[in-house]
């Protein structure tokens, strides 16, 4: 330790001088940040509006929907992460398995503490003990799957369907029992990330087809889709979806805001994912293709076979990254569509009554910024996993 | 292996994107059934008054804000509270009888006037200043304000300044997008001060700014600066409010141009509120008068029976509301008083010219007769 801390901080005077800086000024930063959480942060501003935060308007009569959502897609969550694992009769010690655990999913399960700690209540509780009964069962349900006989039989589209049935049915029916239009705080972004991402994936791989497509029209089409959504600041459609929208069709009849976020950024996801695809794509060689051709394969089946599941391989990393900018996007919805989202939350509160000119913005942006640092980080981290799993720049 | 799972992850994405159109459909349903017959007549006749589509569809559409200290703001279950707020309610009792009938839309500053004009919003209470552009050119129509403001400048105590006219070469910082900011700078103008005016975002940025000394003087409208005093942390006599007010800042409910019904009914609403108050009606005690007063003008107001020679009768002046709507507004939101004592007093605001007529104050409300 000594002789490599020598070695590498402190070969020689400059080397010294320089480590000793930056670790007094990291020192101080990270003192300072500590106590900011610890001392100095009056965190009640969070834990009163804590439900405004997260869940916005949403009834309170309803939160039980909200929260068997949730349970319920965990239970998938687990159910589909153990049925896709491969080998399962390697065997790993019970310590690497749940140190791998924690690196995985720590930052999660430390978020959800601390949002349990601060709501206090003994069903946030409840929820979060529930949360991780239900991924238990489903890697138990996944585990029985591959070791009892007479389940492994049932074919590989039916287990999924039965799967993931159980949270569709969950979600569809909060979503059609609640009024949309009370959603609001982190829910809303991330619903809105959700279902753009969902969304907009379909439309950029095609759209990158299409501007490969020898048909001239479809190319034509396809490439002024991409460079005229491009070509507008995000923030400009938005507004545009918000406000201008209403001039054209009677306000009766208009979407919701919810509806016009998301075909925004569906619109404007898709075209810059349609050009990162057209990268993969071009990355495959011709070889590939001609090889396909003369094998006598149809040129979907090149494309759907060959060359585009290698060339989403290959882009992988750009593309989450698509999605991370996408999913921190959405607060720009708060701004130009007047949606209750969490920066304009996180804004709000700060001008209640009890915290007006306190300077509790710290406290309001900090949280807002915390659960959209997890939730990209755990992004980008499941991407390098997926990365490492086919094996994205190796060969 | 992986196919199935991007079909099926796509056929529960829109499933997803479907059941949301399907939820806001139907929760949309009974306001479009109930505006069915006027939306199909805006478009044969313009004459079609809000008044009516309001009242078919059963809840006012009020265009306001969300972090406005004392005016608008979100309480923890994200409910809008504030002086505005309790307004736009006022509005809602009125028309419709019932103060919990109102949807509020949050807007942002550049937005306002759009979200009026192209009918997304009823009526505009949001700390609007009436001025005679924005009457003219913006299509709106302004009515009885609810708040005489006015801009004013907030400085440290112990910085010795204790007039504007002192404040040579200073820095002053205001909100972006405001009459604050083009009023500082003309005042500038005015008396040879040559300020630097600085703009923020948004007033706790301006807060931060201040405490770190990166700020002479605050300018804001003074319901403002009384706020952000009140609550300083360190103290409110750590900070001067000067006492010269350099604009004049109706704040103002709006409503669209050309829609007289509509505009004298929301107007009445906000009227009433005052003459509640000359009148000494609060909700305590309105139903207490109503049913032993034998004031005839204060029965006429409550929309109670009046005897006369030749039988009962109620005052309906044809303004398309109920005729008990200053009851159901006093009833259910309170007079002007108890509206600016709720919201606006804590902030530190006195009464000052909002005060009424007989009380040196300039909210003189039109008889009701």
């Amino acid at each position: 330790m000594i002789v490599w801390l020598k070695r590498n901080m402190f070969r020689s005077v400059g080397d010294s001088i320089i480590s000793v800086v930056v670790a007094a000024l990291a020192g101080w930063v990270v003192w300072q940040l500590l106590q900011f959480v610890f001392i100095t942060g009056r965190w009640e501003i969070i834990q009163v509006n804590l439900k405004l935060l997260l869940v916005g308007r949403f009834p309170e009569e309803l939160m039980w929907m909200l929260g068997t959502s949730i349970l319920a897609l965990s239970f998938w969550i687990g159910a589909v992460a153990s049925s896709s694992k491969r080998d399962p009769d390697k065997k790993t010690s019970l310590i690497k398995t749940g140190f791998g655990l924690l690196s995985r999913f720590g930052l999660i399960i430390a978020l959800g503490a601390i949002i349990i700690a601060l709501a206090g209540t003994l069903d946030a509780v409840l929820l979060g003990i529930g949360t991780v009964a239900a991924i238990a069962l489903g890697r138990l349900v996944g585990l029985a799957r591959r070791r009892i006989a007479v389940l492994a039989k049932i074919p590989w589209l039916i287990w999924q369907i039965l799967l993931v049935a159980l949270p569709l049915v969950m979600i569809v029916q909060t979503l059609l029992v609640s009024d949309l239009s009370e959603w609001g705080g982190f829910l809303i972004n991330v619903y809105i990330a959700i279902l753009s991402i969902a969304l907009a994936f379909p439309l950029g791989v095609f759209l990158a087809l299409g501007r490969r497509s020898s048909l001239p029209i479809v190319r034509l089409v396809c490439t002024s889709y991409i460079e005229l959504v491009r070509g507008a600041p995000l923030f400009v459609l938005l507004l545009l979806a918000g406000v201008a929208l209403e001039f054209f069709i009677p306000s009766e009849i208009a979407p919701g805001a919810i509806f016009r976020a998301v075909t925004v950024f569906t619109m404007f996801t898709a075209a810059y994912l349609a050009e990162i695809i057209r990268g993969g794509l071009q990355s495959i060689s011709k070889g590939q293709t001609e090889a396909g051709k003369a094998l006598g394969l149809s040129t979907v089946k090149i494309i759907f076979l060959i060359t585009l599941p290698q060339a989403l391989r290959n882009v992988i990393p750009a593309q989450i990254g698509q999605f991370i900018s996408l999913f921190k996007d959405t607060t720009l919805a708060g701004a130009a569509l007047s949606m209750l989202e969490l920066l304009k939350i996180g804004e709000a509160i700060t001008k209640q009554d009890d915290y007006l000119g306190q300077g509790l913005v710290y406290e309001s942006l900090g949280f807002v910024a915390l659960l959209f640092w997890v939730g990209s980080y755990v992004m980008s981290r499941e991407s390098q996993r997926l990365e490492r799993k086919l094996g994205v720049g190796i060969r | 292996m992986k196919k199935p799972m991007m079909a099926l992850a796509a056929v529960a994405a829109s499933a997803l994107f479907l059941s949301g159109c399907a939820a806001t459909d139907t929760t949309e349903e009974a306001t479009t059934a109930a505006t069915q017959s006027t939306s199909t007549s805006t478009d044969t006749a313009a004459s079609v008054s809000l008044l009516e589509s309001v009242q078919a569809a059963g809840v006012v559409r009020c265009g306001t804000r969300d972090a406005l200290p004392g005016f608008a703001v979100l309480d923890d279950s994200g409910e809008h509270v504030g002086f505005d707020s309790d307004f736009c309610k006022a509005i809602a009792a009125a028309v419709l009888g019932d103060a919990t009938a109102v949807e509020m839309v949050d807007l942002e500053t550049a937005d306002r006037f759009t979200a009026l004009q192209n009918g997304s919003i009823d009526v505009l209470v949001r700390n609007t200043t009436w001025t005679a552009t924005r009457d003219g050119s913006e299509a709106a129509t302004f009515l009885q304000p609810n708040f005489y403001d006015g801009q004013g400048m907030m400085v440290a105590a112990n910085s010795g300044y204790s007039s504007v006219s002192q404040m040579k070469g200073a820095i002053i910082c205001v909100s972006k997008g405001t009459t604050t900011e083009g009023n500082a700078a003309l005042e500038s103008s005015r008396l040879g001060l040559n300020w630097e005016v600085r703009s923020f975002d948004d007033t706790d940025l301006i807060l931060e700014a201040f405490i770190a000394g990166q700020c002479d003087g605050w300018s804001s409208d003074v319901s403002q600066l009384t706020g952000f005093r009140s609550a300083y942390p360190e103290g409110a006599a750590a900070l001067a409010i000067l006492p010269e007010v350099f604009s004049k800042e109706p704040l103002a409910p709006a409503v669209l141009d050309g829609d007289t019904a509509w505009a004298q009914a929301v107007n009445w609403a906000i009227l009433a509120t005052i003459q509640a108050e000359e009148f000494g009606i609060t909700s305590a005690n309105v139903d207490q008068i109503a049913s032993s007063t034998q004031d005839v003008s204060i029965l006429r107001f409550l929309g109670q029976e009046i005897e006369s020679s030749d039988g009962s009768a109620v005052l309906d002046p044809s303004l398309g509301l109920p005729t008990d709507f200053a009851y159901q507004v006093v009833k259910q939101v309170g007079n002007y008083g108890e509206i600016f004592a709720r919201h606006l007093a804590p902030l530190g605001l006195e009464r000052g010219v909002n005060a009424l007529w007989t009380d040196g104050g300039i909210l003189y409300a039109p008889p009701y007769r």
